[in-house]
């Protein structure tokens, strides 16, 4: 046959071609920062991580894991034999068999995809995306075909000239989608990137079931403080971007989305990537930003984000809620990235917006965020009697009051925190005025000095004294003290446990030390605080505490890991951004689907978002002041004993 | 409460009655006085007609069968009526120093903190008549320098001994180089003792400024407490309190000293020469209508503030603009988008100090009463009678606001029109007399 | 803000800033007034030709770290006139603006820490010889060398005033918040330094100061002349333990209520 040489020739070229693609790509990441990534392990472990922590992600929605197993294993493995049988001619009948079965499997997955396809959902990016069941199916049948020969099937020079012709054409068309489009940005970039993304990930930590979502922090003496150009991000970050498979799981889990603020993550995603290889945004076929039209940004690797790219409002309407992140099948990190910008709008521009600007200036001198007196941090405790490090020296556990000490509506779950240490004499004091506000709310609104200084200054107070754990009603704190401050604790922390007051409180009930009576009351739920569940993991405490009452909880459709967000964290309510909706109203809908009369809460500030839904609505209460208000006090639980003893 | 509420109660004087009875009693002609009749100059009875009888203990006139051998009891009622305190006078009739008191005199008249200065500087004048070790320095009189046209009516009762009034038509307006020139040529003939200001947003911080720098004196600044020896003035911001010598010249913070309350004063006018007018470098354009709603939040002194329970916005604008009110929102109100983020009250939003707070619909979170906590009145018009804005409220209205609102528009408007009414009557009252 | 041609070409502007201290936890902060005085001298600077026609002047010691929070709104440096603490800033700084001669001299109203007795703008206009505008809240327009000033009276009211240049104004708490202080050009402004002879402020080394003491509200005092009144004075039922409620009456009445009292209080007008 006189084309023989044409499909070698075609993939050959296509190899080539995506070979110089692939250079390309890797010089626009190379623009970035440099980053540390220790490469063999990390290409080592690439296809465990692919297959145990992506696809555990995947595998949440099971009809797509299975069309992704199918379609993604059946071409790779294709497109190894593809190499080996038709490129260098390898003749083999049980590779041309085997190569026949992984193009089926991949038909059939491809045809999976293109069921997918026919009626997409609105968090499904359109565009070249709608183009590529076609091209799998293409890539697929064309090579089916050409194999079939070497298989023994079909004789050779079957179907003569026309039948060449036109796979020639199918075979192009696959080769150029899945090969080309690879490493020059068509829908299939997200294979490579995304694989490389694996291996050089910047939270290594987050593969096998571990857990990595403290913010990194900036060092003070760079030239520029956070992200101005997209080239000021690590370079393992903008490997990140381009792995976006634009499947909207972020976009559909996003409140900020949701409540109609200019937020879409996977645009923002997409943006970044226009940043990074320059250009606009045209060419983007999904979800805009609520309320703003697809078009009109443009951006280069040399060019300040938030002129022309981003609008600033875009990035203050964040929670850091983390669901995205949580969601996001590539595992790539939004929340860093919006607070890296919010870095520069802070430290450089000095743009805050609203009140943002007050809240730092406020941490600054009185390290608290609404300038209350330092002196009087310690009021709210007055009659309490609480010992003092500063007297003690030594305890078992430190409780970690937070900023909860100025609020008077936190301070009820402060004193009912305490009831509670006290019934169970826990061996416990704390810092009273060497107490510093956590930095929370100053690093997520990008003021890292601010945060530093914060973080330091609280070290340098509790390592005068020794304590085997700390112990803190807000989980906001609780995520600083114990992800974010060991970057500058040195071993201040070792053997030091930090938990959040339910899980301790649990343990406290577990090992019978508080005596409880059962909770007489209506229907409970309970909502996650994002700070507890998706930062830190804790998702059972607070859950067993609340069936240890005898409560039945009745589960949001949204609960656990997939718990929405109340609105209050991530300084979105002194960012205040405006939406259509608010986010606490949204999470009340959430409530009052199940029926329940009580919301159980384990953060303060959820306490008040949640309250500040306007009336009629269940009632909040934190779970502190659940169980303190079934707590027995000796006479009435000896009482109880008594009457159990009687009755035996 | 003061004792006329013992006035009304009158009390019989047995005692007297029997003597005025007795006209054999020794004491009988002290008591029996009016005689209803006398012998004119030309021989003739007159009858007395207003001598005739008495005025009962319920008030009504008797005709006095006793001759006026009765007491007459009701003496004490007529004068206790028509009594008016009179404080004692004090004079200087040759004033040996002189200390100058320069008051606000905001619209006109004298201000409580004037009232404080004046006060502070008797007691300044008393001590140093006194003499300071021993050495009398003779009789002071406080001088009140007022510039403009004054409506005050008891310079004499708050205090002043001298009163020198520059009304001409050089100082109207905001005219601070002309006033340090004539307090320049005070300077220059008195050489008062002390020089006195209120440290006031009203003009007194300025005007003593102006005039220390002049003078060269160093000032003593926020002072709250001073005698002819030391002051104790606030420093850095109100945090420290600085004890210094007593310099010359002062501005006092307010309540530095009682106000004057148990003399009277002569308050006589100065004969001045007039001062020569300076060229002024800064032009007085007038003040600037304001609209109640630029005014920023934490500065208003009226707002009106809606919540949750307002249905009708644009009835409430129309309210806060009858009203002059400044407009303030809860959060909610502001969450639900119906208000600006920048007019939330709260401890989220803005803290007020609006002297009134007039609550429409707001029930009073927490975090809202925090923002309201300095303000003076406050008035709410809610339904719900139980809620926290109204324990805390000095005025509260239980009802529908729309329609209560609805009435106090009607009842602004009457009262602007009226208003509009007397002063166009005043004008033209002043037309005829000219 | 509206310059004409001439005056944004060479309109010099100094601003004088100090160091300010936190009301609540007494630290050394941005002072809020000089903090506005900057962000005049800024918008009007960025209204002419540029920032370059600011300087940000300090008179004290150029190591207070409280003066980077003024170079974080986006001053390139701040100038220092460097004097010890007890030193008397007048005469330094007077001398300093007779050589380079502004066009307007900015300044807060009163200073945060020290004696705040408010004077540096008098003083420094009276050995100038130049007028001042106290308490202004904005500069309105600069037109042939003669500024329309807004000046701030009390609740929010406004003065217009007209000064012609050069003039020293006390920036009110009435004018435009200052900017947010950025991290980032705080810490890489310059400090440059002057050095200046003066003289220590020996009258104010002789006062003693001291942690503010509260201050005794005053007390209705009762000058009663009779036994009976300073009995009744004595046992009277403190006044306002609760507030008026009118329930159950017409709407008219409660109108008329709301209205007298809004009427006794004298705030409609």
């Amino acid at each position: 046959m006189t084309f023989e040489w044409l499909h070698p020739f075609l993939i050959a070229t296509a190899l080539l071609l995506a070979a110089v693609g692939a250079v390309r790509r890797v010089n626009l990441w190379r623009a970035g920062q440099p980053e540390s990534v220790d490469f063999v392990a990390g290409l080592m472990a690439m296809p465990g991580r692919y297959l145990h922590d992506l696809h555990d992600i995947v595998e949440r929605d099971k009809y797509m894991s299975k069309t992704h197993a199918a379609t993604g294993g059946g071409f790779v493995l294709s497109l190894l034999l593809v190499v080996l049988v038709h490129l260098f001619g390898v003749q083999n009948q049980i590779l041309a068999w085997a190569l026949l079965a992984s193009l089926a499997l991949m038909f059939v997955g491809a045809i999976f995809v293109f069921k997918r396809r026919l009626n997409p959902p609105s968090r499904l990016s359109k565009g070249p995306w709608m183009r590529l069941p076609k091209s799998l199916l293409a890539f697929s049948s064309a090579f089916f075909i050409l194999t079939l020969p070497m298989a023994g099937v079909l004789p050779e020079g079957a179907g003569g000239l026309l039948l060449t012709i036109v796979l020639g054409v199918f075979i192009a068309m696959g080769l150029s989608e899945m090969l080309l489009g690879m490493t020059w940005g068509g829908p299939m970039k997200h294979a490579f990137a995304g694989a490389l993304h694996l291996a050089f990930h910047r939270r290594p930590e987050r593969f096998g079931g571990g857990r990595s979502t403290g913010l990194k922090p900036v060092a003070l003496d760079q030239r520029v403080l956070g992200v101005q150009k997209p080239e000021d991000f690590k370079w393992n970050q903008l490997l990140g971007f381009d792995a976006c498979v634009q499947c909207g799981k972020c976009e559909a889990v996003c409140p900020a989305f949701a409540a109609g603020q200019p937020l879409n993550p996977k645009k923002l995603i997409q943006d970044m990537v226009v940043g990074m290889a320059g250009g606009s945004d045209a060419h983007y076929a999904g979800s805009p930003y609520p309320g703003k039209e697809v078009g009109q940004a443009n951006g280069g690797p040399l060019l300040t984000i938030t002129e022309g790219l981003i609008d600033p409002d875009t990035l203050w309407s964040c929670t850091t809620c983390r669901a995205c992140v949580e969601e996001c099948p590539m595992m790539i990190e939004h929340v860093d990235a919006i607070v890296d910008m919010r870095r520069f709008l802070t430290m450089e521009t000095g743009s805050t917006p609203n009140k943002g600007a007050e809240v730092l200036d406020n941490l600054i001198a009185t390290d608290n965020p609404n300038g209350n007196a330092p002196a009087s941090r310690t009021n709210w405790a007055a009659d309490q009697n609480l010992p003092l490090l500063r007297d003690v020296k030594e305890t078992d556990v430190v409780f970690w009051v937070s900023d909860g000490a100025f609020d008077m509506r936190s301070q009820r779950i402060l004193r009912a925190f305490v009831s509670l240490l006290k019934a169970a004499n826990v061996d416990f004091a704390v810092l009273g005025d060497e107490e510093l506000d956590s930095g929370d709310v100053a690093r997520r609104l990008g003021d890292d000095a601010t945060f530093q200084s914060l973080a330091k200054r609280n070290i340098a107070a509790l390592s005068q004294y020794k304590f085997k754990r700390i112990v803190t009603t807000d989980p906001h704190a609780y995520h600083c003290l114990r992800n974010e401050y060991t970057d500058f604790a040195g071993d201040v922390f070792k053997g030091v446990e930090v938990l959040h007051h339910t899980t301790f409180l649990n343990e406290l009930v577990q090992a019978g030390k508080l005596k409880l009576s059962r909770f007489k009351g209506g229907k409970v739920t309970y909502h996650d605080p994002c700070y507890l569940g998706r930062y830190n993991g804790e998702y059972e405490a607070p859950r067993e505490l609340l069936r240890s009452l005898g409560i039945e909880i009745a589960e949001m459709e949204r609960s656990g890991f997939r718990s929405r967000c109340c609105g209050g964290g991530g300084g979105a309510p002194i960012t205040d951004i405006p939406g259509e909706r608010r986010i606490a109203d949204m999470r009340m809908e959430d409530v009052q689907t199940t029926g329940a009369e009580l919301i159980a809460v384990g953060c303060q500030q959820c306490t008040a978002m949640l309250e500040g839904v306007v009336e009629p609505r269940p009632q909040v209460k934190d779970i502190a002041e659940i169980l303190a208000s079934v707590l027995l006090d000796d006479e009435a639980a000896n009482d109880v004993e008594n009457q159990l003893e009687e009755a035996f | 409460m003061s004792d006329s509420d013992y006035s009304h109660i009158l009390r019989r004087d047995p005692r007297g009655e029997r003597i005025a009875r007795n006209r054999l009693h020794p004491l009988h002609s002290t008591v029996a006085v009016q005689v209803a009749e006398t012998l004119g100059p030309s021989g003739l009875l007159r009858k007395n007609p207003h001598a005739v009888g008495f005025i009962g203990p319920n008030g009504i006139k008797r005709i006095d069968r006793l001759k006026g051998n009765a007491i007459a009891i009701t003496g004490r009622r007529n004068a206790q009526s028509s009594q008016e305190v009179l404080l004692p006078l004090h004079q200087v009739s040759e004033p040996d120093f002189t200390i100058v008191v320069v008051p606000d005199m905001v619209g006109g008249r004298l201000t409580a903190h004037d009232k404080d200065i004046l006060g502070q500087a008797h007691q300044l004048a008393r001590s140093m008549e006194a003499g300071v070790a021993g050495e009398s320095t003779g009789a002071g009189a406080v001088m009140a320098v007022v510039f403009g046209v004054s409506k005050e009516e008891s310079f004499d009762k708050a205090g002043v001994d001298r009163l020198l009034l520059l009304d001409g038509a050089e100082y109207e307006g905001y005219c601070p180089e002309q006033q340090v020139a004539a307090l320049e040529q005070v300077e220059a003939r008195l050489k008062p003792e002390y020089w006195l200001f209120p440290d006031s947003v009203h003009g007194g911080t300025d005007l003593g400024s102006r005039l220390a720098a002049r003078l060269g004196e160093r000032p003593a600044t926020q002072a709250w407490q001073m005698n002819t020896e030391t002051t104790i003035c606030r420093g850095a911001s109100g945090s420290t309190d600085i004890t210094r010598d007593t310099p010359r010249l002062l501005m006092l913070a307010q309540e530095c000293a009682n106000p004057v309350d148990e003399t009277r004063h002569e308050a006589l006018s100065i004969e001045w020469a007039p001062v020569q007018a300076v060229l002024p470098e800064l032009h007085d354009l007038g003040q600037v209508a304001v609209d109640p709603n630029a005014i920023p939040l934490a500065e208003a002194e009226f707002i009106l503030a809606a919540g949750n329970g307002i249905t009708n916005w644009e009835q409430f604008h129309a309210t806060a603009k009858a009203l002059g009110a400044t407009e303030g929102a809860s959060r909610v109100a502001v969450d639900d988008g119906n208000m600006p983020r920048f007019r939330q009250v709260g401890a989220s939003g803005t803290w007020v100090t609006a002297r009134v707070y007039l609550a429409v619909g707001i029930s009073g979170a927490i975090q809202h009463m925090q923002g309201i906590g300095q303000c003076d009145k406050v008035v709410t018009i809610n339904t719900d009678a139980g809620c926290d804005m109204v324990k805390r409220a000095d005025l509260s209205t239980i009802g529908d606001a729309e329609k209560v609102l609805d009435e106090l528009i009607n009842l602004v408007d009457t009262y602007r029109q009226q208003a509009l009414h007397n002063q166009n009557g005043e004008k033209e009252g002043a037309k005829n007399a000219a | 803000m509206q310059l004409d041609a001439n005056t944004s070409m060479d309109l010099k502007i100094v601003s004088l800033i100090s160091v300010g201290k936190h009301p609540t936890s007494g630290r050394a902060r941005r002072a809020e007034q000089d903090g506005r005085a900057v962000e005049l001298g800024l918008t009007l600077a960025e209204a002419g030709r540029g920032k370059q026609n600011l300087t940000v002047l300090h008179a004290g010691d150029s190591q207070q770290s409280a003066l980077r929070s003024y170079a974080g709104m986006g001053l390139e440096s701040v100038r220092v006139i460097q004097l010890r603490e007890s030193a008397d800033a007048v005469s330094p700084l007077t001398e300093y603006l007779r050589k380079h001669v502004p066009d307007i001299i900015l300044t807060g109203v009163r200073a945060e820490s020290g004696e705040s007795s408010g004077m540096v703008p008098y003083l420094l206009a009276e050995k100038l010889g130049w007028p001042v505008v106290p308490r202004i809240a904005n500069i309105v327009s600069i037109k042939e060398g003669v500024a329309e000033v807004l000046q701030a009276l009390p609740r929010g009211q406004r003065r217009a005033l007209t000064v012609r240049l050069p003039f020293i104004a006390s920036v009110d708490n009435a004018a435009a918040e200052p900017r947010q202080s950025a991290f980032g050009p705080a810490n890489r402004a310059l400090m440059e330094q002057q050095q200046a002879g003066s003289e220590t402020d020996t009258v104010r080394s002789e006062w003693s100061e001291l942690p503010a003491r509260k201050r005794p509200k005053r007390l209705k005092v009762v000058k009663a002349k009779t036994a009976a009144d300073r009995f009744k004075a004595a046992t009277a039922k403190p006044q306002g333990s609760g507030g008026k409620v009118l329930k159950d009456k017409t709407v008219t009445e409660q109108a008329q209520a709301i209205f007298d009292l809004l009427l006794e209080e004298g705030v409609l007008r």
